[in-house]
């Protein structure tokens, strides 16, 4: 399942669903939910405006969830991505994976994670409590963790 | 020379659909334009940016440009064609 969306999501009822789709199959389901956090530790976060490319976003969104479903043993994944003015502390993004084993699980929820930030059309407008406001640069490690999957071993018994 | 055989019409030039995203579409002021290709020449995503630059002079505030045609990530040395959809982007940063 993949959603782009600017309402909030429940990450319980995103997982129970998704258990409910895999039972007897899935001995192993892995989520990561990524929130908005302050920019830094003096310079609080009051918005996030999440910007993305309609249609592109999707389609990308499928092609890395069908990349992870080659490279390991995915019964079934969820990505839920939020767009829009997100305040301090709300939820952004919601990926689960569910797999037979843990080792297919944590990797395919990792790899689709790391694939979705450098390359899924979102972009991040930060605005500050001071009032700054400025659109975030892409981290050289984000790119590198990416890059590091390439040749990274994958669909191994587990 | 007889370059790529683009749809061009008899009213006008091949063009094709450029899209703006994040800083690029406050940098060039719009989110979406049409865009004539020159004729007869074959135009890479490298050229098509060396171009934008010369009718966007704020995009130089842009860091690194990313471009995708028809909602797929493309490389620089991309061949545009007639119709295509551009999106020109620096690069993504949601998650």
């Amino acid at each position: 399942m993949i959603v782009v969306q600017e309402a909030d999501f429940d990450a319980g009822t995103l997982q129970a669903a998704l258990r409910e789709r895999c039972v007897g199959t899935a001995g192993a389901l892995v989520t990561f939910t990524g929130y908005v956090r302050d920019f830094s530790s003096d310079d609080a976060t009051q918005t996030l405006t999440l910007e993305h490319y309609p249609g592109m976003c999707e389609r990308e969104l499928e092609d890395i969830a069908r990349q992870a479903c080659e490279r390991w043993r995915v019964v079934d994944y969820v990505i839920v991505h939020r767009v829009g003015a997100l305040p301090r502390n709300a939820q952004i993004v919601f990926v689960a994976a569910a797999s037979a084993h843990r080792g297919d699980a944590f990797q395919a929820c990792e790899y689709i994670m790391d694939a979705l930030k450098t390359r899924a059309p979102f972009w991040k407008r930060e605005t500050l409590a001071s009032g700054r406001s400025f659109w975030v640069e892409q981290k050289e490690s984000d790119t590198d963790r990416t890059r590091s999957w390439d040749g990274h071993p994958s669909k191994e018994a587990s | 020379m007889n370059g790529a055989m683009n749809t061009a019409t008899d009213s006008g030039s091949p063009t094709i659909q450029l899209l703006y995203f994040a800083r690029v579409a406050e940098l060039t002021g719009c989110r979406a334009e049409t865009y004539a290709l020159p004729q007869g020449i074959p135009v890479t995503g490298s050229d098509l940016l060396a171009q934008l630059a010369r009718r966007h002079p704020d995009l130089a505030g842009a860091s690194r440009l990313r471009l995708a045609v028809n909602q797929t990530h493309a490389k620089p040395s991309v061949v545009i064609q007639a119709g295509d959809e551009v999106a020109v982007f620096e690069p993504v940063t949601g998650g």
